[in-house]
């Protein structure tokens, strides 16, 4: 089998099981003997957040949800707890509630240069570990300097919104695909998986996929 | 691992896995209860509860 198996994760950069599912889909990747190649795309789950949004998650999902502020705690802690399982140090003390449809347009700027996964990876780790605010054009473009980016290109990008209708391409493809949550994963276009699973739930779709391929080819000779 | 270059054209997915698996719909995310039964497991093979 010679071509890599094309997996395509629905994801937003404020889902904390899209972090973890994150996680769990690279070791899902490791275990799988193949190749595997990545594409992500947009997800909104609150495009109607501010940008500046003043309060914490727990104040903000107490309101939304008209849940209990202690329920709400209760909940968060324990995400950060499964999230420490697999590697990743939750701060949502320090977490800026804010709208990421900008940080999707980076994302997409960062795509049409080729390196979408690191900017993935950089701006998760911005929200839920750095602490750091994904909404605003100024602390994106810092982000993207990081990494090396030209802060001028950046900020051409993301003040024209060269790339909201990728985004907006992205999120329409879910509605197509019938997503109502993520992460969600599309593996070959063919299988779909939904939310954080194990990696070896991961390493058996694309098992199956790389069966189904070798399967194909013999009956092609 | 490498970046794709090209989208998906949708059509109908066949759906695997498992349905309980977490996720987030909207602003909210749910934890399943086998996640947490997991926590607690994690913490009483520690030794913390």
């Amino acid at each position: 089998m010679s071509e890599a198996i094309k997996v395509d994760i629905w994801s937003d950069v404020q889902c904390p099981w899209c972090y973890i599912g994150k996680r769990k889909f690279e070791a899902g990747a490791e275990l799988f003997d193949g190749e595997v190649e990545v594409e992500y795309h947009s997800f909104e789950l609150s495009p109607d957040t501010p940008v500046e949004y003043e309060g914490t998650p727990v104040q903000y999902l107490s309101e939304r949800k008209g849940m209990p502020v202690a329920q709400v705690e209760e909940m968060l802690e324990r995400v950060t707890g499964i999230a420490k399982a697999v590697g990743l140090e939750y701060d949502y003390d320090h977490v800026h509630q804010t709208n990421t449809v900008i940080s999707h347009e980076l994302l997409h700027f960062a795509k049409s240069k080729g390196r979408q996964l690191e900017m993935k990876e950089r701006l998760l780790k911005a929200y839920f570990i750095d602490g750091e605010h994904v909404g605003r054009i100024p602390d994106l473009v810092a982000i993207a300097v990081e990494l090396g980016y030209d802060a001028d290109e950046v900020t051409e990008a993301l003040e024209s919104h060269r790339f909201l209708a990728d985004v907006k391409a992205d999120v329409a493809l879910a509605q197509e695909y019938g997503i109502q949550g993520v992460p969600f994963f599309v593996i070959d276009g063919k299988y779909g998986v939904s939310g954080a699973q194990e990696a070896e739930a991961f390493a058996n779709v694309l098992a199956q996929v790389k069966s189904e391929r070798v399967q194909a080819e013999r009956e092609a000779v | 691992m490498t970046d794709a270059l090209v989208s998906p054209s949708p059509k109908p997915l066949l759906i695997v896995g498992d349905p309980t698996a977490a996720a987030c719909e909207g602003d909210f995310c749910e934890i399943p209860d086998h996640h947490q039964q997991a926590v607690v497991n994690r913490a009483l093979d520690s030794d913390l509860v």
